[in-house]
């Protein structure tokens, strides 16, 4: 019964992690149209980079959220603008990103070969650290995903939903055409919005970075995961992503104990189908962007 | 309009010539390169075709033939190598393998009203993932070890191996290409155009939206599964790490955006001008590099070809047919390369570069030099008009 009770805290904490990789994917495909398949491999780079960064000058991994964040903001601006000016709509966008994603995964696999990467012990003194409630673990590195997930997916849902930046994002994603008669901008929301989602998935990487080993095949086994996360959720609603991300990660987490690690991706995929079935408007949509 | 019976006795030709080309090789002592190289594009050329009846036609984006292609080997790989099935009994299963996995992911992912497309894609994507672990921990499927498929015999009436099997993947990628085109110039690919263009107007006016959607992901299912099947004999040993990866997916779609979606000829062009150019990089010994230069071709071929490459070889077929004929001839008679391959390479090469020039800048030209602008076909207005 610990083991399954282990199982499920360890599995809402991994949840984190997921809706932090969701978030970036969900705001955009919410409320700019756009698939960015290129959000994956934004992940996977943060991470090579946090870690080849903590390596180098052997500093502390978390310090590298600093150099990490502002550099993928920029690159989520750069996209946004060259999609603009390419002029990229829906359909367009999952081929382009998808030749996005397969430029950095090449690229990735040639700086650092195909080989497990992982920060040693005496640089990292997050990974194999837990914090202990009576008997249940809480690893370090899921823990503090956990709490950024939370952070942001609040912290979103207040800015979106309060403030005259998120009903710029909300009017932007309802009709883009009716949203500029009414003086706002939609390129500027869009940009903003792009920069903010490489932000999140810089902040995702870290903690991949901290709590595992890293390899470039790992971006393909997101999708799965993420994409559950993100239709669970209901498009560019931050909240429901964490909701959604929680309930991935404690079914994989209960799969994981009770039939082993390889099971999880299949009990992933069968929440997915589940959802598509049942409720593909997502689970809390009365709050969600689009 | 080309009529039918000359597409037919095009087909009959093509099928005839490639037939021989085994004996070709041995009579003229050519070496057996040629054979394995022309085995791969019809590889190429068939998942290529199949993927764009669906995602061509009907305007549903797949990342699923890794996934189809994938059930077809395994299907194969397990019933000859673990069941001592025949391969000639195995291989119609591979196709209808893959046809229900297909069907059951479009069963699913088509009946979602909103952001249908956009769900379709997502959930083929993942599907190719979810396979590979699900074979993971299944021992019947694989369980991780992998399957030799050295033991498998082909039948002997087929002639020696290499001839075999060029034989048999000739034959599966005629089919496939001929029913793409067949789809295409039916009622069916009517159907699918329409969906592609305004799927609500296509349905309010009697198109059987859900029965045409799921038809044309069967065939492409079938298709990309019983090409597998054949492919799988010349693995030797099938691993999952090998048949569930990105590299058919991204591939199918990098060469039907090249050759074009519209027309059923599109994905073949596309097929034999991407498989030539990477096999070419490959053997210079930059396979790392082929990758990086594909996912930026496949950015680039996206936003700049917008109606792909074939249309406009139609648009512009002397200029095709003479840019082709002359770079290939210098090519060869000069052996600037070496290889009958490699030739072909640098005729196709100048071929794209000629059809890379802008139509304004291409409208000039012509101007200038008095001659008519070409009438434009029935056929080209409409697939012009079904493109947006």
């Amino acid at each position: 019964m610990d083991l399954l009770a282990q199982g499920i805290v360890t599995g809402v904490l991994i949840g984190g992690l997921y809706a932090l990789m969701s978030l970036g994917v969900s705001l955009s495909w919410g409320a700019l149209k756009i698939i960015n398949l290129a959000h994956f491999s934004f992940i996977l780079l943060s991470a090579y980079l946090v870690y080849q960064l903590t390596i180098t000058f052997g500093l502390d991994p978390l310090l590298m959220t600093l150099a990490v964040v502002p550099l993928f903001f920029i690159f989520g601006v750069l996209m946004q603008m060259f999609f603009h000016w390419a002029k990229v709509d829906e359909f367009k966008s999952l081929i382009v990103t998808f030749g996005i994603f397969i430029i950095l995964q090449s690229l990735t696999q040639t700086f650092w070969s195909a080989d497990f990467r992982r920060i040693g012990s005496e640089l990292n003194r997050y990974e194999g650290n837990s914090l202990f409630i009576g008997d249940i673990a809480l690893p370090i590195p899921s823990l503090l995903a956990f709490i950024a997930a939370l952070g942001i997916a609040v912290t979103m849902s207040f800015v979106l939903s309060r403030t005259y930046f998120g009903k710029a994002v909300r009017a932007v994603a309802q009709d883009a055409e009716m949203a500029r008669a009414y003086g706002v901008d939609p390129n500027r929301v869009a940009v903003l919005l792009s920069g903010l989602s490489g932000a999140f998935s810089a902040m995702a990487g870290v903690f991949i970075a901290l709590g595992q080993a890293i390899y470039p095949g790992l971006a393909v086994s997101w999708f799965g995961v993420v994409f559950s996360v993100v239709i669970l959720g209901g498009l560019g609603n931050t909240v429901g992503a964490l909701t959604a991300g929680v309930i991935v990660g404690v079914a994989a987490g209960a799969a994981a104990v009770i039939w082993g690690p390889l099971a999880a991706p299949l009990v992933t995929f069968i929440i997915l189908i589940a959802a598509l079935l049942f409720r593909p408007q997502g689970l809390l949509t009365s709050r969600s962007v689009a | 309009m080309i009529s039918r019976a000359r597409v037919l006795l095009g087909f009959l030709a093509v099928a005839v010539v490639l037939f021989f080309v085994p004996g070709i090789q041995e009579t003229l002592e050519l070496p057996r390169f040629y054979v394995i190289f022309l085995f791969t594009s019809f590889f190429w050329v068939a998942q290529a075709s199949s993927w764009n009846v669906l995602t061509g036609f009907s305007g549903y984006f797949s990342f699923g033939q890794g996934a189809w292609y994938g059930i077809g080997v395994y299907t194969v790989a397990i019933l000859t190598g673990k069941h001592g099935w025949s391969f000639m009994t195995a291989l119609p299963m591979a196709g209808l393998a893959a046809l229900l996995g297909g069907l059951a992911v479009g069963f699913v992912a088509f009946r979602v009203r909103r952001l249908s497309g956009e769900i379709f894609a997502l959930t083929t994507l993942a599907i190719a993932f979810v396979l590979a672990s699900l074979a993971r921990i299944t021992t019947a499927i694989d369980g991780g070890t992998g399957i030799f498929m050295t033991g498998t015999p082909i039948p002997e009436w087929l002639g020696e191996y290499n001839t075999a099997m060029y034989r048999m993947m000739l034959v599966a990628m005629l089919l496939t290409v001929f029913t793409a085109y067949l789809v295409h110039d039916s009622r069916l690919g009517w159907g699918l155009f329409s969906i592609r263009d305004d799927e609500p107007v296509a349905g309010g006016l009697g198109v059987p939206v859900f029965r045409y959607k799921m038809t044309a992901l069967g065939i492409n299912a079938f298709f990309a599964g019983l090409v597998g099947g054949v492919w799988a004999l010349q693995l030797g040993f099938v691993t999952i790490d090998d048949v569930f990866n990105i590299r058919v997916p991204l591939f199918v779609i990098l060469m039907s955006v090249l050759g074009g979606l519209t027309h059923w000829m599109g994905p073949v062009v596309g097929a034999v001008i991407i498989y030539t150019f990477s096999d070419r990089l490959n053997s210079a010994g930059l396979t790392d590099v082929n990758q990086m230069i594909v996912g930026t071709l496949l950015v680039v071929l996206a936003l700049a070809v917008r109606e792909g490459i074939y249309i406009r070889m139609r648009e512009r077929w002397i200029t095709t047919l003479v840019t082709f004929g002359v770079a290939m001839a210098v090519s060869s008679i000069f052996d600037l390369a070496g290889s009958l391959v490699t030739d072909f390479a640098f005729a196709l090469l100048a071929t794209i570069l000629m059809m890379m020039v802008p139509d304004s800048v291409w409208r000039r030209i012509r101007r200038r030099g008095g001659s008519e602008p070409p009438e434009a076909s029935p056929k080209m207005d409409q697939l012009a008009g079904a493109e947006s």
